[in-house]
């Protein structure tokens, strides 16, 4: 009984503060700064990034961008195969 | 006399004697993988007393595991499905590299679902009933309007479609401020933890209000069984793979290009009025992610003669998995299907 009426009491704040948040978080005055910031932190990452890339080559060796694009040159690859070897069967079939 | 009402003491005393158990098992109905590439692989679950001649191929979404739609015995679509005589298979998207940063909306929609769709088909020589789920509903309902061979039906489940009424995540993504190309630059694919904190802020309080649903309720085996599922798929996140995301936020959410006409797929126009084959679109009231209002325009942009829009009750998730999903959402899938034939 005391759990149940606790309960609708929550539930109750719940809705409210959901409702409320809500219009906090679709707020301009509110997005605006939230989207600056984040995208300050993303640009001061990326530039510490950039920085340690910039030494690691500086020795000769891949950055870790290099080896992102190699590998994902050798999925591409893969995929194109697959492409060909589909279009084999295909050629096959309608020759059958 | 009626039983005792259980309160939260029998909820806190169910969850001590559960926690030995540890997680529940997911993704467990028996199946082959039929096709790997890259991360990506074709998941195949045959049916004993097959009934049905087209078989039906899921599309998740690209930023949750595919075990949403086979969250154990009792909870799974997927089962059900096999169950009823329908030959299964689902795409699980795998979890991006780093090198996936590359990896574009044409890899994902135009190669990958292509390739899936085309093996499906050639495998049960025919052609093949689609279902994407969230995201997946928008990889898919795009593919269709690209490359409607071998697509016999679509069916999109609380799939976002006109981005100009999608919630609170349009807001966001519509923020000048809120720049995407910062993001990929930092992190390259979009790390899963900050979607998963991007979904949390849709709703601040929705883990009290979990927290206080399970103290009501965790006395119940099932609903606890369910509960811990549904939490262990919703945690499994993975990131979202770069290029992807940033054609996805400036070309749907900000341009809202798959209602305009102007989207496109391998450098084939997409434009919905090209889906012909039956569709149904299914919403749900309360969902948070993708309003109603996101997902239901669907069937008015389509040429289809056989479409229909369906607004059930529910959230997003829980609408899709749970037991009022056994009752009320499975059957009319099943129907849609089976009636299409």
């Amino acid at each position: 009984m005391i759990w149940d009426m606790w309960k609708q009491g929550f539930d109750a704040w719940e809705k409210a503060t959901a409702q409320y948040m809500e219009k906090v978080l679709t707020n301009p005055s509110v997005l605006g700064p939230a989207g600056a910031m984040l995208t300050a932190a993303m640009k001061t990452k990326a530039a510490t990034d950039r920085a340690m890339s910039a030494w690691w080559a500086g020795l000769g060796l891949p950055t870790r961008r290099d080896q992102e694009r190699a590998l994902h040159k050798l999925n591409q690859l893969e995929s194109r195969l697959y492409d060909l070897e589909e279009q084999l069967v295909d050629k096959k079939r309608a020759g059958a | 006399m009626p039983p005792p009402k259980k309160g939260p003491i029998d909820s806190l005393l169910a969850l001590v004697r559960r926690a030995p158990k540890g997680p529940p098992p997911v993704g467990e109905t028996p199946h082959d993988v039929v096709w790997t590439e890259n991360k990506w692989r074709l998941l195949h679950f045959s049916s004993s007393g097959r009934r049905y001649r087209r078989p039906i191929l899921l599309v998740p979404s690209l930023i949750n595991r595919w075990y949403v739609l086979d969250l154990g015995p009792g909870r799974s679509l997927i089962e059900w499905l096999v169950a009823r005589g329908h030959d299964v298979y689902c795409i699980d998207w795998g979890t991006p590299g780093d090198e996936d940063r590359y990896l574009t909306w044409d890899d994902i929609c135009g190669r990958y679902l292509g390739r899936a769709v085309r093996l499906v088909a050639r495998r049960s020589d025919s052609d093949v009933h689609v279902l994407g789920y969230c995201l997946g509903g928008t990889i898919a309902a795009a593919y269709v309007a690209a490359f409607p061979d071998d697509v016999a039906s679509l069916l999109a489940l609380a799939a976002p479609v006109d981005f100009a009424h999608a919630g609170i995540m349009s807001t966001w993504t519509r923020t000048p401020t809120f720049d995407v190309g910062a993001i990929l630059d930092a992190f390259g694919n979009i790390p899963w933890p900050l979607m998963q904190a991007s979904f949390r802020m849709l709703r601040p309080t929705l883990n009290a209000a979990k927290v206080v649903g399970l103290l009501d309720r965790a006395w119940d085996d099932e609903f606890l069984d369910g509960f811990l599922a549904t939490e262990r798929w919703g945690n499994d996140n993975v990131s979202f793979p770069g290029a992807c995301y940033q054609r996805y936020i400036d070309e749907l959410y900000r341009q809202n290009r798959l209602v305009a006409g102007t989207f496109s797929v391998l450098g084939r126009p997409a434009r919905l009025p090209a889906i012909e084959c039956p569709t149904l679109a299914v919403a749900f009231a309360d969902d948070n992610i993708v309003p109603a209002a996101a997902a239901g325009p669907l069937v008015e942009l389509v040429s289809s003669r056989d479409k229909q829009v369906v607004i059930d009750r529910g959230g997003h998730v829980g609408a899709v998995v749970s037991r009022k999903a056994a009752d009320r959402l499975w059957p009319a899938l099943h129907t849609f299907w089976a009636q299409r034939d």
